[in-house]
């Protein structure tokens, strides 16, 4: 059998549970980014076993690609999707759960049962032979020898990727994007020159300072164009006469 | 001896005291780095900046902190706690561990053991160090994403954002560096660079991609996009306050400070000192290297700085566009081309074929540019479109009118 | 440290490599060609480069070596068989994907936006199948002659990733393509789930990734038997899913009805052989000596998959998800030659590869054809009297029902009569008897179409068969002659994959 350390041991049983909890947590939690989360240590909790396990190479690649490319992808996707989604829990097909749950739990305790009572029945190489040579050195050369040729291949399944997201999220614009000089030059030489220097801000002074409000021009009429287009079409712009000053307190009181 | 045997030597109590020494240096150093950028800034600006607390101001960002500390710690209630709290955690812990690895002294005497002041040294350090800062960026993220409001949410997007796509330029910088040291050792990189040229003159490309992508990745200008102020008030740290925020503070001058001594690791000879003054090594035991290091990373830190008093901030998406269209395609071509020289080499290519092969190249990349160049000319050159005359008194141009050099009275 | 370059025998890989070269100039041609003459050319590149990869095969249709690629592919006789009929089942369903009226403008814009409507009218085509189609067809040559188990994970991805896009992107009805594509992905990467699970399991009972190490320690029996038997029931999972055998069949009505018939048509012949490829070698190579292992469940699935397949076909009203659930019958009958275990079973499962592909085909071909304002027609209420209005194509159609039936001067006769007679020689009555009654069975459903084409009255809704182009009627010409010539003469066929079908160890 292979001997355990009692560093690796220790580090081993008060890791694992936790890495067994989070991965159970994960399917519980209801927030995908607490689930993403706790993917994400379950991730680093297999890194620290790698490197435990004198696979240092594999460990912090684990990280790097996983933790940090994979998992950052996916809390990006999770962000853009909203704050507060969570996930539906209402069954679209009456009394799955049960059975799901039912199967699961028969499943994987079938396996644990099986494996259980399973021995590898030979004795476990070990890393320290494969990294004989080191363990970057080792990977490499399986890399480029023995499994050269679906290594090779894999570089295809990447192009069919990328290929894939440039077909599933490319957008062909029928007509380019105005560039900034483009419309620079378009804002001057247009029609009217009102709002090349750019359109008001909203709000009015003093009174009622926010974006739901048009400003006032200086002539004392609002500017409706001062307000989010967004606002608008939601229905939330507010009246700027209401806060309009009826009648300006122009006298100047003396500074002592 | 190799540093790693050495480092392994080294017994629990001594690491332990590293590891302490470490943490205060990362600490001593920001507080003298918030105080240095602001006196360089003002200099800069011609100004004076602080000078008020301690003698030249020297003590001003500790009472910042002091006051930092006191203030109240605010926990917005739309907030998602535990991530909340956890976020400065990960993204200041992240900052300190990258530390583990950076040589930064040779050979010294600590309490009458012989050492170097790096806490350890893995076969894949500088993989170790990229692994670490991209945890690191959940730290922000989930900052971003737990505050439960726009501005954070926006800033938390945007950072992990651009620091996935610097990752992947400062990742292929280091590939050349990996492929001519042939270890990717942080100890091993600077002895590699001890015994030939430093990497920023043989790999000067590599060197200036990493400069630049140090810059992107530690969200700092002209790349802080992801705290800017004018659009997002404060970023992902909007809703920070109190210790937290100060965690973030902290986070980001370590981060500085780590990126600039992996850029003196790896470029400029690490803890060793400048060509031809190689005797002061020996000074003060040894520790007189700790002093090199530091010139060569405040040197970087100084390149931070002089960046934000000179530049203004990019729009996203042109920052984006020189991330992915710029600095990856010219690293993959540039490391096509340090492994095609390093093969000859290595095959025992006669020198005549070694310099046809780099002539060649830069023939073709003069060529390129030109074209690229000829091709901007064109654009600019194209003719505006004609428009009505402007009905307004308009400032006539100064190229257009002949300026009257001699007139006078 | 000494590192010894790998070997590669460039001839045996050939037709993987020019499949993959024309893949790869097809991305440069998206990336830098003009948008008018894309299409054009990227059709070019696709066919040449199947025929090329042809060509190429049949130059080294006489070797055989394991040492192909350091190991991870073994090149043989049914390896070259199987690698010739993806070949021309890819070359014949080209034809029909070329036909640009199956697929959407512009994948990226929103069912229903105004996008999309100005994509059309731009007239703007998604050229990147062809590309996608060589990927995949590059993974299924691979699939079938992959010889250890990370090749074989690796293929099985290339295969599936191209297919999982384009099964989303029909023209019409594109939420419901789009569902299927996601179905398919998401099932697709589960199954893949479990395969990695049993080769974890089988290296840790073998110590190898290879077949023949597998193989080795099966004969040598020194392993953990529990690990080999986990691992066996999770790679059969896997591929199962691939064919679609019952219990793993879920996905397959959903995704041959969302995705463009002229993908439906490809994937459900060409995934077919080079799963069953796969399977095939996997068993008969590596687990051989097992065979009390899997057997008994092997058989229950055959057998399951065949009678559900059949049953559950008499119900549809769709063309397209008839012919799924006739699939899944017949991926039931393909699993008894993997049962039989011998030389013949071997034989007669090529064969009715070749025959049930090339129907395929040419099935999915003529579904194309039948259309309205609206696109394809694909319910079957509104193919009554399709006979009467045009009697060709509705009889071509039958021709391929009764191939799929097995009737005899069919190809598909040949194929079942051997198929069963193989399976009843290695002791399989079981298999036999569930065969026959399926067959029965799945006779009365296709034998219902076709009443329903020639004896019904034509119902008048706008349904009506388009004008084929000229691939189009290629293919289908092509893929009725070829088996109509395999059910009246199939000896030269079967003597050849009798003389050459052998697996290298």
């Amino acid at each position: 059998m292979l001997t355990i350390q009692t560093p690796e041991a220790v580090m081993f049983w008060f890791l694992a549970p936790l890495a067994v909890i989070s991965a159970i947590g994960m399917l519980l939690v209801k927030k995908a980014v607490h689930s993403a989360l706790l993917l994400a240590w379950v991730m680093i909790t297999l890194a620290i076993f790698y490197i435990a396990q004198d696979a240092l190479f594999l460990g912090i690649v684990q990280i790097v690609v996983y933790t940090g490319a994979v998992m950052m992808l996916f809390l990006f996707i999770l962000m853009l999707v909203g704050v507060d989604a969570s996930d539906s829990l209402t069954e679209t097909i009456r009394g799955l759960r049960p059975i799901a749950i039912t199967a699961a739990l028969g499943f994987g305790g079938l396996l644990v049962s099986l494996i259980g009572r399973a021995t590898l029945g030979r004795e476990a190489a070990g890393l320290v032979d494969a990294n004989s040579e080191g363990n970057v050195q080792a990977l490499a050369k399986l890399l480029f020898s023995t499994y050269v040729w679906p290594f090779e291949v894999v570089s295809a399944l990447l192009i069919t990727a990328a290929l894939g997201a440039m077909v599933l999220a490319h957008h062909q614009r029928s007509v380019p994007r105005a560039t900034q000089r483009e419309q620079a030059i378009a804002r001057f030489r247009g029609a009217s020159l009102g709002s090349a220097a750019g359109l008001p801000n909203p709000g009015v002074f003093a009174r009622h300072n926010a974006v739901d409000v048009p400003a006032l021009l200086p002539d004392g009429s609002a500017a409706p164009n001062s307000i989010s287009a967004t606002l608008k079409a939601r229905g939330d712009m507010l009246e700027s006469t209401q806060f309009e000053l009826s009648e300006v307190d122009n006298t100047v009181t003396e500074e002592k | 001896m190799t540093t790693a045997q050495l480092l392994g030597q080294d017994p629990g109590w001594l690491i332990a005291v590293k590891a302490v020494m470490v943490f205060a240096i990362c600490v001593l150093s920001t507080l003298m780095a918030v105080w240095t950028e602001r006196r360089v800034l003002a200099k800069m600006q011609l100004r004076t900046g602080p000078n008020r607390v301690g003698p030249a101001g020297l003590l001003q960002s500790l009472s910042d902190g002091v006051k930092l500390a006191l203030k109240e710690d605010i926990i917005p209630a739309a907030a998602d706690k535990v991530v909340f709290i956890i976020a400065p955690i990960i993204a200041t812990a992240m900052c300190f561990m990258s530390f583990a690895v950076i040589p930064m002294t040779g050979v010294v005497n600590l309490f009458g053991r012989k050492t170097a002041l790096q806490l350890t040294d893995l076969p894949v350090g500088v993989l170790y160090i990229l692994a670490v800062t991209s945890i690191g960026v959940y730290g922000v993220v989930l900052a971003g994403w737990s505050s439960g409001s726009t501005y954070p949410l926006l800033g938390g997007l945007r950072s992990s954002a651009q620091v996935i796509s610097y990752e992947v330029a400062m990742g292929l910088s280091l590939v050349a560096v990996f492929i001519y040291a042939g270890s990717m050792s942080t100890a091993d990189i600077v002895g590699s660079q001890h015994q030939h040229l430093w990497n920023a003159i043989v790999l000067f490309p590599s060197f200036v991609i990493y400069v630049i992508s140090m810059v992107g990745e530690t969200n700092r200008a002209p790349f802080d996009l992801a705290e800017a102020e004018g659009e997002l008030v404060g970023g992902f740290h909007t809703e920070y306050s109190s210790l937290k925020f100060a965690l973030f503070f902290l986070a980001e001058y370590v981060n500085i400070i780590a990126v600039s001594a992996l850029a003196s690791t790896l470029f400029l000879g690490g803890w060793h000192a400048l060509p031809g003054l190689g005797f002061t090594e020996q000074w003060l035991g040894g520790w007189f290297t700790l002093i090199w290091f530091f010139a060569k990373v405040n040197f970087f830190f100084f390149i931070f700085m002089w960046l934000r008093g000179s530049l203004p901030r990019l729009r996203y998406d042109q920052f984006m566009k020189f991330g992915w269209k710029v600095l990856i395609p010219v690293s993959l071509i540039w490391i096509l081309i340090v492994a095609s020289l390093r093969v000859l080499q290595q095959e025992g290519a006669p020198r005549s074929a070694i310099l046809a092969f780099a002539a060649g190249v830069v023939i073709i990349v003069m060529a390129i540019s030109s074209l690229v160049e000829r091709n901007k000319e064109k654009v600019r050159s194209a003719d505006l479109p004609e428009g009505e005359a402007p009905n307004f008194p308009v400032p006539s141009l100064p190229n257009v009118q002949s300026i009257n050099v001699s007139g006078g009275k | 440290m000494t590192f010894t370059a790998p070997v590669l025998n460039y001839a045996q890989l050939a037709p993987m490599l020019i499949v993959l070269g024309g893949a790869l100039i097809g991305v440069l041609i998206e990336a830098f060609g003009p948008r008018a003459s894309r299409h054009a050319s990227q059709l070019f590149i696709t066919v040449a480069s199947l025929v090329a990869a042809f060509a190429a095969l049949v130059r080294v249709r006489n070797q055989s070596s394991v040492d192909a690629a350091m190991g991870s592919v073994g090149f043989d006789g049914a390896g070259v068989l199987l690698q010739g009929t993806i070949l021309i089942i890819a070359l014949l369903s080209v034809f029909l994907i070329a036909d640009q009226e199956n697929f959407t403008a512009l994948a990226a814009a929103v069912p229903g936006s105004s996008e999309e409507r100005e994509s059309l009218q731009l007239d703007l085509r998604v050229t990147e199948v062809y590309p996608l189609t060589l990927f995949a067809v590059a993974g299924m040559l691979l699939f079938p002659v992959s010889t250890d188990l990370i090749t074989l994970f690796v293929a099985l991805e290339m295969l599936s990733l191209p297919l999982y896009l384009m099964a989303g992107l029909s023209r019409r009805r594109r939420l419901m393509s789009q569902e299927s594509a996601l179905k398919y992905f998401l099932l697709g990467a589960f199954s893949s789930a479990f395969l990695l699970f049993g080769v974890a399991y089988l290296y840790g009972y073998s110590n190898s990734v290879t077949f023949a190490g597998i193989q080795a320690s099966i004969t040598g029996g020194s392993g953990n038997d529990v690990f080999l038997l986990l691992g066996i029931a999770f790679i059969s999972v896997g591929l199962l899913f691939k064919v679609g055998a019952v219990p793993f069949h879920a996905w397959s009505p959903d995704v041959y009805q969302g995705a463009p018939t002229a993908i439906t048509g490809f994937m459900a012949a060409a995934t077919k052989v080079a799963a069953f490829g796969a399977i095939l070698r996997i068993f008969y190579v590596a687990f051989a000596n097992a065979e009390w292992q899997w057997k008994p469940a092997l058989v229950l699935i055959a057998i399951v998959t065949m009678v559900f397949g059949s049953v559950v076909a008499i119900t549809q009203r769709d063309v397209k998800r008839m012919l799924a659930y006739s699939s899944i019958a017949h991926a039931g009958f393909l699993l008894a030659g993997v049962i039989a275990l011998s030389k013949s079973g071997l034989d007669a499962s090529i064969f009715y590869l070749f025959a049930y592909g090339i129907a395929t085909v040419g099935a999915f071909g003529v579904v194309t054809l039948v259309r309205d304002s609206a696109g394809e027609v694909t319910d079957l209420n509104r193919w009554s009297g399709l006979g009467k209005r045009s009697p060709l194509v509705a009889s071509v159609f039958a021709f391929f029902l009764l191939a799929f039936a097995g009737i005899p001067l069919t190809s598909g006769f040949i194929g079942k009569f051997s198929i069963f007679s193989a399976a009843y020689e290695t002791g399989s009555t079981a298999i036999l008897i569930a065969g026959v009654l399926s067959s029965a069975i799945a006779a009365f459903f296709y034998i219902r179409v076709i009443v329903l084409m020639f004896f019904k009255d034509p119902v008048e809704d706008g349904t009506s068969v388009v004008i084929p182009s000229a691939l189009t009627t290629t293919t289908i010409a092509v893929t009725s002659l070829i088996t109509l010539i395999l059910g009246i003469f199939p000896a030269p066929l079967i003597n050849f994959i009798e003389s050459s079908a052998f697996f290298i160890r």
